[in-house]
């Protein structure tokens, strides 16, 4: 590479970050300010972090919590707000798929954790997020015997619906619906996995019990009511459509005027 | 034991159904509302109107249920939104300390609570200024009633109360339609334009005619210049 193209040697980014700290949930957080000096345009915002935290680390500082796991965009773990935007600036590109080249030396960036009453902080940007894993655990399965593996298409399935399953299913659980949410719904999360089990056949039986059971859930965590505002849309890194959320409306009444709880004889004579 | 009507009433898209229904109804009412107004525009005088306000009185009792119904509306649907509104709130009790939209808000989406509100401030001036001229329980007389209108809209202070209150109803009306039918369930990419076009269409003609009203009393204090 030739010598002495820009301004900042290297070519790396110098950002002023601000991050929330917090030690707790019970504590009180604030944002920290760390000036950060020659950072790779070709890194991704978690590695930026990483860096980061190894300077503190050297400094004889704590630092920065934050979630991750698979960094390529699959587990749904990362997620932060970066200047007020799930995720940060770009769309379908989770935390740890957002690359620093997005960004401009001089920058600032605040960084804070999702926010809401369903999610609290557990310490800086760690959010906890096992209310989602109680709503799945009412009904975000399949729990009728299906059988042994069956010869591929002795079950039909209409293309449309298994391409509406499919984009529901790529939902990862990240919860940037509920963080981009103005009143900080979960309609999107749930709205989504209602769709691909319910969509399929062997998600059927179960789809009006499911869609009782896991908002009934949502609601009792405290999550807020879906205004139509359709930011968890525009946040999602999976672009999960708010046409879920019409689905999941539409099934929730119908389940509501139909369902009918088991009987005790059974069907049968 | 909480009967099924109760849970679905109590749960949070139970209880958006129930605005969006509501919310509904009140636009068919503010339709009818806005047929009876535009004949104001035919003849300030008030001839037209006075045929018009004799018809609904002759309705007699049946004009009474239908007010009743009308609160009820109102009061469901304002009643669920404030507190929709305060559940939001208590939804997110540590606010960002920025927040920048990725392309799903609107004005219109953003403020339904504050354009709620202006609506009802709105409604209490309007009761008391045309429906409550004769007391609760005597409607107002249909040969004066045009009079009265012009009268209160033709000073500054009336048709600035009026038009600002019907711009609340548009920017309300603008993410309402819309909004109801994907609370009801009913979106499909089919006819998601055309839904977002008729809501666009109710919410600038209906604020629009409603608001021309009074701009048009300022102007020309009921002396229209085509009659
Ligand atoms: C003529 C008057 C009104 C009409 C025609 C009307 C109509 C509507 C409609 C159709 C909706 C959409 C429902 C949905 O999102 O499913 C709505 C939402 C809403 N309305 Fe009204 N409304 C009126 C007056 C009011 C008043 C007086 C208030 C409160 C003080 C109010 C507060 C709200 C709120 C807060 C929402 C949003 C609810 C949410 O998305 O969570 N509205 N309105
Ligand atoms: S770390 Fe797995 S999705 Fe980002």
């Amino acid at each position: 590479m030739s010598a002495g193209h820009d301004d900042h040697g290297s070519g790396g980014l110098d950002l002023t970050l601000h991050i929330w700290r917090q030690e707790s949930s019970e504590a009180q957080g604030r944002f920290e300010t760390y000036p950060l000096h020659d950072v790779s345009p070709d890194m991704s915002f978690l590695e930026m972090l990483d860096v980061l935290n190894e300077q503190l680390v050297r400094e004889g500082r704590e630092p920065v919590e934050f979630d991750h796991d698979c960094r390529e965009g699959i587990c749904g773990s990362c997620g932060v707000m970066i200047n007020g935007q799930a995720h940060g600036p770009d769309r379908e590109t989770a935390t740890c798929q957002l690359h620093m080249r997005r960004f401009k030396s001089g920058e600032t960036i605040f960084i804070e954790p999702f926010r809401a009453r369903a999610f609290p902080v557990l310490r800086d940007l760690v959010v906890d997020r096992s209310a989602f894993d109680r709503i799945m655990s009412k009904g975000g399965f399949v729990s009728v015997n299906t059988g042994a593996a069956r010869d591929a298409n002795s079950i039909l399935i209409p293309k449309e619906n298994a391409d509406l399953a499919m984009d529901a299913a790529a939902c990862i659980g990240c919860g940037a619906c509920v963080a981009a949410c103005p009143n900080a719904a979960a309609m999107l999360f749930v709205g989504a996995k209602i769709s691909h089990l319910g969509l399929l056949p062997q998600g059927r039986p179960e789809r009006s019990r499911r869609v009782l059971a896991m908002v009934a859930q949502m609601d009792a965590e405290g999550f807020g009511n879906c205004g139509n505002i359709y930011e968890c849309e525009a946040a999602c890194p999976k672009a999960i459509s708010v046409e879920n959320i019409a689905r999941l409306n539409r099934d929730y009444l119908i389940a509501s005027a139909t369902e009918r709880p088991p009987t005790a004889s059974g069907g049968g004579a | 034991m909480m009967s099924r009507c109760q849970v679905f009433l109590r749960s949070s898209i139970g209880k958006k159904l129930l605005m969006a229904l509501t919310g509904l109804f009140l636009i068919g009412f503010l339709v009818a509302h806005l047929a009876g107004n535009l004949t104001l525009f035919v003849d300030a005088d008030g001839g037209a109107m006075a045929v018009y306000a004799q018809k609904l009185a002759d309705l007699g009792p049946l004009l009474w249920i239908a007010e009743v119904g009308l609160f009820v509306l109102f009061v469901v649907h304002l009643g669920l939104g404030m507190r929709a509104a305060m559940e939001n709130r208590e939804a997110r009790p540590a606010r960002y300390k920025d927040t920048a939209p990725k392309g799903g808000r609107s004005p219109a989406s953003v403020t339904m609570i504050a354009t709620g509100v202006v609506i009802l401030l709105f409604l209490i001036v309007h009761l008391i200024d045309f429906r409550l001229v004769d007391g609760l329980f005597a409607h107002p007389e249909p040969a004066t009633l045009a009079k009265v209108v012009v009268e209160r809209l033709s000073s500054p202070l009336g048709a600035a109360i009026y038009f600002f209150g019907m711009v609340a109803l548009g920017v309300h009306l603008w993410h309402a339609f819309q909004s109801a039918l994907q609370t009801l369930g009913l979106r499909h990419p089919a006819y998601d334009k055309s839904i977002k076009c008729v809501g666009a269409v109710l919410a600038v003609g209906v604020a629009g005619l409603f608001a021309a009203f009074p701009v048009l009393c300022l102007i020309y204090k009921g002396d229209w210049p085509w009659s």
